[in-house]
C-alpha cells in the first residue's frame, strides 16, 4: 500500500465525515455569498462596467468573486475534525498503524481540496446572475477550480499545524483568525496600483495577493501566464512548506 | 518461536511541560515471552499507560531501549506497528463512521484489499458480537460496544503482540467475561498479550505472569502463584491459613496495606 493509496483511503473517510455533518458546511457557502452580495451591492454603482477599465467589461461582482472564493477556501474546518480525532483518541489509533505520516496529513487535506472545488463551482453558479462570466474559457475554469482548491489545502494545512500543536478546538479556531487579516490585506476592492501607498506595500508583501490576482485574471481576462505563474508559485511554495512542517510535527508528536 | 515478544531495558519517560517535568516511568525492565498473557498492574498514575504508549511507538522514549517482536521501537517504528495491535485506555474511535466502516478502513490501512478487508470486518464483528449494530454510527454505541469495537479493530492484521490498556474498565460483569474469553482465544492462536488492568481478579484469571508498577518502577514481577507464595513466606503465615490473594500482594507491593487503607478511612470519618 503506497502512501498515496493511504491518503486516498483517509481522504474518503474525511469526505464521509463532511457529508455527515452538513451543518458545518452551510456557513462555508453562506458567508462568501453574503460578502459577494454585500460588496457588490455597496460598490457596484461606483464601478460601472462600461467606464471601469479594470473590470474588462464585466460587472463589479466579477471583480469581487475571487475574495469570496478565497474566503470559502479559508475556513479550515478539517483542522477542527483533526482536533476531534486527537481528543477522541482516533488519531492515536491511526498513529499506531503503519500509515505513512505524509498520508496521515494529506488525507484530510485532499478531502478539503475536493470540498473547496465543489464550493467553488457552487459560488460561480451563484455569481452567474450577477453578470459574471469566466473570460478565460473552459481551461481557465479548470485552473480556477484547481487554484482555489490548492489554496484551501494550503490554508487548512496551516490550521492543522495549530491543531497538532495546541490539540484544542478553541485554540485552533482563534488561531485561524490570525490568518484572516491576510485575506483583507489584499487588493480586494480595487487593483493593487490604485491602493494607497501603505496598503500597496502591505498587499505586495502578502502572498495571498498573488493568488487573488491569479484568480481574478482567470475571471476577467484571457490566460495571463505571468499572473498565473505567480499565483500557482505561491501556492506551490507554501504548500511544500506546510506539508514539510505538518509531517515533521506528526513525527515528533508525543 | 521462543523469542521475547517484548523486551525493555531501563525504560524512562519524563514528561516535560510548562508546569515542570513529571517522571512518569523511572527505569522499567520487562521481558515478555512470545505466546504469554502478561499482566501489568499498578495504582492510578503508576505509569502503565505511559509504558504502553512507549512500547506502541506513540510516545518518545526518554531513555532506555525497547524491542517489540524483536524490533527496536525507536529505530524502526513502522516495522513494530505492522506487528502490533493496540487498544488504548480511551477507546480511539471515529464517531461519524459505522463500526463496519471503521474496521474496513483499519484493515485497508494495514494493506488488505477491499474484498479482504470487508471479509475480515465481518469475521471480527462476529467475533465481538457486533454484527447487528455494524452499520450504525459509532456515536450511538454503548461504552461496552465501543470497547469491543476497539478490540476488534486492533485485530485486523492478526498482530503478533496485542497491547490492551485496561480493556475491561467500565464494562458490566457479563461483558468483562466475554472480553476475557476473547483474550484467551486470541492468545490460544499464538498472539502475545500485554494487558494492563486495575482488576486483580482479571490478572489472576488471565495472566501467565505479571508485573506490578508503582511510582514508575516495577515493584514485583512473577507468576500470580509465585507472588502469593512469596508473600506467604515473608509474612510467615501458618500452614493452615488461606493463601494470600493477589489483592494482598498488590497492597503489599504498593505499600498500601489493608490496615493502612482502613486506617486512612477511619481518619477521614473521624
Ligand atoms: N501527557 C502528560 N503530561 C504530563 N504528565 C503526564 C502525561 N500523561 C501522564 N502523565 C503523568 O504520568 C504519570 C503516569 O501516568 P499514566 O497515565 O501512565 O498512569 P497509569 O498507570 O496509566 O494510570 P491510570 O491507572 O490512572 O490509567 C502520572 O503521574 C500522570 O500524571
Ligand atoms: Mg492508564
Amino acid at each position: 500500500m503506497t502512501a498515496l493509496q493511504q491518503a486516498d483511503l483517509l481522504g474518503r473517510r474525511a469526505v464521509r465525515e463532511s457529508l455527515r455533518t452538513p451543518e458545518a458546511l452551510a456557513p462555508t457557502l453562506f458567508i462568501p455569498v453574503f460578502f459577494l452580495v454585500v460588496n457588490f451591492g455597496q460598490a457596484g454603482e461606483i464601478f460601472p462596467s462600461d467606464s471601469t477599465p479594470f473590470l474588462y467589461g464585466q460587472t463589479y461582482a466579477a471583480f469581487q468573486l475571487p475574495s469570496s472564493l478565497l474566503l470559502a477556501a479559508s475556513f479550515g474546518s478539517a483542522a477542527l475534525y483533526l482536533v476531534e480525532d486527537i481528543e477522541g483518541g482516533y488519531f492515536d489509533k491511526l498513529r499506531a498503524a503503519p500509515v505513512s505520516r505524509g498520508a496521515l496529513v494529506l488525507g484530510r487535506l485532499l478531502a478539503e481540496g475536493l470540498k473547496t472545488a465543489v464550493l467553488t463551482v457552487a459560488l460561480i453558479i451563484i455569481a452567474l446572475p450577477f453578470g459574471v462570466t469566466i473570460a478565460s474559457g473552459p481551461a481557465g475554469f479548470v485552473l480556477l477550480l484547481v487554484l482555489t482548491s490548492l489554496w484551501g489545502i494550503v490554508f487548512t494545512g496551516f490550521m492543522q499545524l495549530i491543531a497538532l500543536k495546541t490539540r484544542s478546538a478553541a485554540a485552533t479556531n482563534s488561531g485561524g483568525l490570525v490568518f484572516f487579516p491576510l485575506l483583507f490585506l489584499t487588493p480586494n476592492f480595487v487593483p493593487r496600483d490604485l491602493l494607497t501607498r501603505p496598503m500597496e506595500i502591505a498587499a505586495t508583501l502578502n502572498p495571498v495577493t498573488y493568488v487573488m490576482e491569479a484568480l481574478r485574471s482567470l475571471i476577467l481576462q484571457d490566460l495571463q501566464w505571468d499572473v498565473l505563474g505567480r499565483g500557482f508559485g505561491v501556492v506551490a511554495a507554501f504548500g511544500a512548506l506546510m506539508l514539510f512542517l505538518n509531517v515533521r510535527m506528526v513525527r515528533r508528536y508525543d | 518461536m521462543n523469542a521475547l515478544a517484548i523486551e525493555a531495558e531501563g525504560l524512562v519517560k519524563q514528561y516535560r511541560g510548562r508546569s515542570g517535568t513529571v517522571d512518569a516511568v523511572r527505569g522499567v525492565d520487562l521481558n515478555v515471552s512470545a505466546g504469554e498473557v502478561f499482566g501489568f498492574l499498578g495504582p492510578n498514575g503508576a505509569g502503565k499507560s505511559t509504558t504502553v504508549r512507549m512500547l506502541t511507538t506513540l510516545l518518545s522514549i526518554t531513555s532506555g531501549t525497547a524491542r517489540v517482536a524483536g524490533i527496536d521501537v525507536a529505530a524502526d517504528p513502522d516495522a513494530v506497528r505492522r506487528r502490533i495491535g493496540v487498544a488504548l485506555q480511551e477507546a480511539g474511535l471515529d464517531h461519524r463512521q459505522t463500526g463496519r466502516e471503521l474496521i474496513v478502513l483499519q484493515a485497508r490501512l494495514f494493506g488488505s484489499s477491499a474484498a479482504e478487508a470487508s471479509a475480515r470486518a465481518q469475521e471480527l464483528l462476529e467475533l465481538v458480537e457486533l454484527t447487528e449494530d455494524a452499520d450504525r454510527r459509532v456515536k450511538g454505541y454503548s461504552g461496552g460496544m465501543k470497547r469491543r469495537l476497539d478490540l476488534a479493530s486492533a485485530l485486523v492484521h492478526r498482530p503478533e503482540v496485542l497491547f490492551l490498556d485496561e480493556p475491561t474498565t467500565g464494562l458490566d460483569p457479563a461483558s468483562r467475561l466475554s472480553v476475557w474469553d476473547e483474550v484467551r482465544r486470541i492468545n490460544q492462536r499464538g498472539t502475545t498479550v500485554f494487558l494492563t488492568t486495575q482488576y486483580l481478579e482479571e490478572a489472576d484469571q488471565l495472566c501467565d505472569r505479571l508485573a506490578i508498577i508503582d511510582g514508575g518502577r516495577i515493584v514485583r514481577a512473577g507468576t500470580p502463584s509465585s507472588l502469593k507464595k512469596e508473600l506467604r513466606e515473608r509474612l510467615r503465615l501458618p500452614g493452615d491459613a488461606p493463601d494470600p490473594t493477589l489483592d494482598e500482594v498488590f497492597l503489599d507491593a504498593t505499600g498500601r496495606t489493608r490496615e493502612r487503607v482502613a486506617g486512612d478511612v477511619q481518619e477521614v470519618t473521624a
